[in-house]
């Protein structure tokens, strides 16, 4: 055996390798994490309090001037995307789980929620969660820190919403709203997206993998992109080769056992990328299933004003940006679709300005228009939930390489009758509520043109190992010792924001190799 | 009207929300990348401005149209702002916006030759500049249109981003820290 051998070799390090990576540190693993990204201080390194004007083409960048990071999907940094997400923390309910038990589309979970508690508890304790307890059926109350108060305009739309009988609840996200010992609360400057610089919004640098340093049993190797996973004659994962970011240099790490987590799309890639005469079709890829079951969320968006709010003084409420959320409602109401939505409410959004655009007329009273409809301006971001189909499915694009040398990886996600009817009655719901509350619509979007987010699926997990890629542990069905732990393996995407469950499914992983490790089973 | 997609571009180019749905890659990372990409927008004092794409004469007409969108009130109009600058950058890296303006500059000054007898179109009094602003806004010659289109979206784009826009105009004053985020209250119905 090679010199430095550690027991698990851990490909990413944002929500689910971080995740992973601590878990198992403190369980008394030897972790070692590879991240395709430089290190990234979120204090210091990110623009996050810049502001467009500061810019000639109001373009503000990802980071400082000179300071790298975040420059390709391969190599983002240490966190990924955990550094700049907007931090949604949602569980999913029994009815995510098992969608296709309920309406018969799509596939199930081979667990259900109870399997999933344990760790959402866990990890909501450990990272921190504001949120209020609603009780409802879709959306499971969690273990949470007090919610940050809705805005003047999150109560107007939710009066509106009561109406029509369409819950609007407080958002839950992974941001302090009470420090604790180690980081303070949030200060409500807005600029979530753009890395918090005091790390009151979660992200795995900093509230996973840096206490995780310390237990002596972590070493994260930066600007490390891996190529490939290396599988022995005896179908075991030996470990990653990976080209360094800045020389060029090509090295290999050893591991007992292997865990992909870099993001759905690039994890599905890179085990497309591990080719060998053992997996031809690429590694862990017997049933020809991965990289198919391709489900991102589908969006839909409506943008307006507040009558009761145009002309009115502007005040600093930017908060931690969207502060109202509309939880999936619909399973009580008859309707023609399987599935479900949900909508992220964004109101006193005051640097985003690109609607004045679309408000009628020019000249004087043009401008006035758009300076009185300044703090009334509301914005619905809508996620509804996609069905697997033979379209939607994630490749290597074999035509050509990118700057390290390997085929770049293509995600297709094609939008059928389903979704058609999901973004129709999402998009209905928040017309009529921004109607209903006394406003008036601005822009509806249009599914001609669809947008996604929150890649999900690829490595679907099932309990076949004909029709899935992944376990119910998150294991390789062909591969015994490799691991994929991010949203790829979702088989069913939720309408909800799904990171906080790849956080879960990272410590329920964690539990579950470290088990392994202390049962002997892998050698 | 702008497409929804494209007016979420700009957005994501514009604006620093999470409210739509790019991942953190895309919403930095799209839409205009002109070269001097970080530098401050300052302009340099008794430096006269050197545009890249349009004409040292074609500057003013640009100047006077964005000024007719957004012009001076009891705050600075568009071109004190800055504007006719920023939209020569981005002009510059779009090619589909060139051909717009190379079509619709040269039919502001045939049009105000036929409606007014006017040479040009800065000859004209505000009135008739804005008559023939009206006429393109309501037009439904497609060409007429995307200038339009394109000259209300980059004026109202560099405007609304600009020091005097966002914060002199608009009154911003988010990215200041709070202690708390304060409660609101509202009567029920």
């Amino acid at each position: 055996m090679p010199k430095n051998v550690f027991d698990v070799c851990i490909v990413g390090s944002g929500a689910g390798g971080g995740t992973l990576a601590a878990h198992l540190a403190q369980s008394g693993v030897k972790v070692a994490v590879v991240e395709g990204g430089p290190p990234v201080n979120t204090r210091t390194d990110f623009n996050t309090h810049a502001l467009p004007f500061d810019f000639t083409n109001r373009h503000i960048p990802t980071m400082k001037p000179g300071k790298p990071g975040f420059g390709s999907e391969r190599a983002r940094g240490v966190g990924g995307k955990t550094m700049l997400w907007n931090a949604v923390a949602l569980r999913l309910s029994h009815r995510d789980f098992k969608g296709y038990t309920i309406d018969g589309a799509g596939a199930d979970w081979p667990i259900d929620y109870p399997d999933m508690a344990p760790y959402y508890d866990r990890i909501e304790r450990e990272v921190g969660v504001c949120g209020n307890r609603d009780g409802l059926e879709d959306l499971p109350d969690g273990i949470y820190l007090e919610p940050a108060p809705l805005k003047l305009g999150d109560l107007l739309l939710q009066r509106g919403g009561k109406e029509l009988g369409i819950p609007i609840i407080h958002t839950r996200k992974a941001t302090l709203t009470r420090a604790t010992q180690t980081r303070p609360a949030c200060h409500y400057c807005g600029n979530c997206m753009a890395g918090c610089d005091v790390a009151a919004k979660y992200n795995s640098a900093d509230v996973h993998l840096a206490p995780a340093m310390k237990t002596g049993r972590l070493a994260i190797f930066s600007n490390s992109v891996v190529r490939e996973v290396v599988v022995s004659k005896e179908n075991r994962a030996t470990g990653v080769r990976y080209l360094h970011r800045v020389t060029g240099k090509e090295g290999e790490i050893h591991a007992r056992c292997v865990a992909v987590a870099c993001a759905c799309v690039q994890s599905v890639g890179l085990l497309l990328m591990s080719e060998s005469r053992l997996y031809p079709q690429g590694l862990a890829n017997s049933s020809g299933q991965l990289g198919r079951n391709f489900i991102p969320h589908f969006n839909s968006g409506v943008e307006g004003f507040l009558t009761e709010m145009i002309g009115r003084p502007v005040v600093n409420d930017e908060g931690f940006i969207d502060h109202a959320y509309l939880p999936s409602y619909m399973h009580a109401q008859k309707r023609d679709y399987a599935r479900s939505f949900g909508v992220q409410i964004y109101t006193g959004i005051r640097r985003t300005t690109g609607w004045a655009r679309e408000v009628p007329g020019f000249g004087a009273a043009y401008k006035q228009s758009v300076k009185q409809r300044f703090p009334a301006y509301v914005s619905f971001q809508c996620f509804g939930e996609m069905i697997p189909n033979q379209q939607s499915f994630i490749q290597l694009d074999k035509t050509q390489k990118d700057e390290y040398g390997l085929y770049p990886v293509k995600a297709t996600a094609v939008q059928q009758e389903n979704e058609g009817k999901i973004y129709e009655a999402m998009t209905k719901a928040s017309v009529d509520i921004l109607q209903r509350a006394g406003g008036e619509v601005l822009t509806v979007s249009n599914f001609q043109e669809p947008t996604f987010n929150h890649q999900l699926g690829g490595c679907r997990m099932g309990s076949d190992a004909r029709t899935s890629v992944v376990d119910a542990f998150c294991r390789s069905h062909d591969v015994p010792n490799l691991y994929v732990v991010d949203g790829s393996v979702f088989p069913s995407s939720s309408e909800k924001n799904p990171t906080l469950t790849i956080m879960a499914l990272a410590a329920r992983t964690a539990d579950h190799i470290s088990d392994r490790f202390r049962k002997g089973e892998i050698a | 009207m702008t497409s929804r997609r494209e007016a979420l571009k700009i957005i994501g180019a514009v604006g620093v929300t999470c409210a739509f749905p790019f991942s953190a890659n895309e919403l930095y990372g799209q839409h205009v990348h002109p070269p001097g990409h970080g530098a401050p927008q300052e302009a340099q004092p008794g430096v006269p401005f050197a545009p890249r794409f349009f004409t040292q004469m074609q500057m003013p007409v640009i100047a006077r149209l964005t000024d007719l969108i957004i012009p001076a009130t009891d705050t600075p109009g568009a071109a004190a702002a800055g504007v006719p600058e920023y939209i020569d950058l981005v002009v510059n890296e779009d090619p589909k916006l060139q051909t717009i303006f190379r079509e619709g500059l040269p039919g502001l000054d045939k049009t105000s030759e036929s409606r007014f007898a006017t040479s040009t179109f800065l000859q004209l009094t505000e009135a008739q500049q804005v008559e023939i602003l009206t006429s393109l806004s309501e037009s439904a010659a497609a060409g007429d249109a995307a200038f339009f289109n394109a000259i209300k979206s980059l004026t109202a784009d560099g405007y609304y981003t600009s020091r005097i826009g966002l914060l002199q105009e608009l009154g911003y004053n988010g990215d200041a820290y709070l202690a708390a985020f304060p409660a609101s209250s509202i009567p029920e119905h």
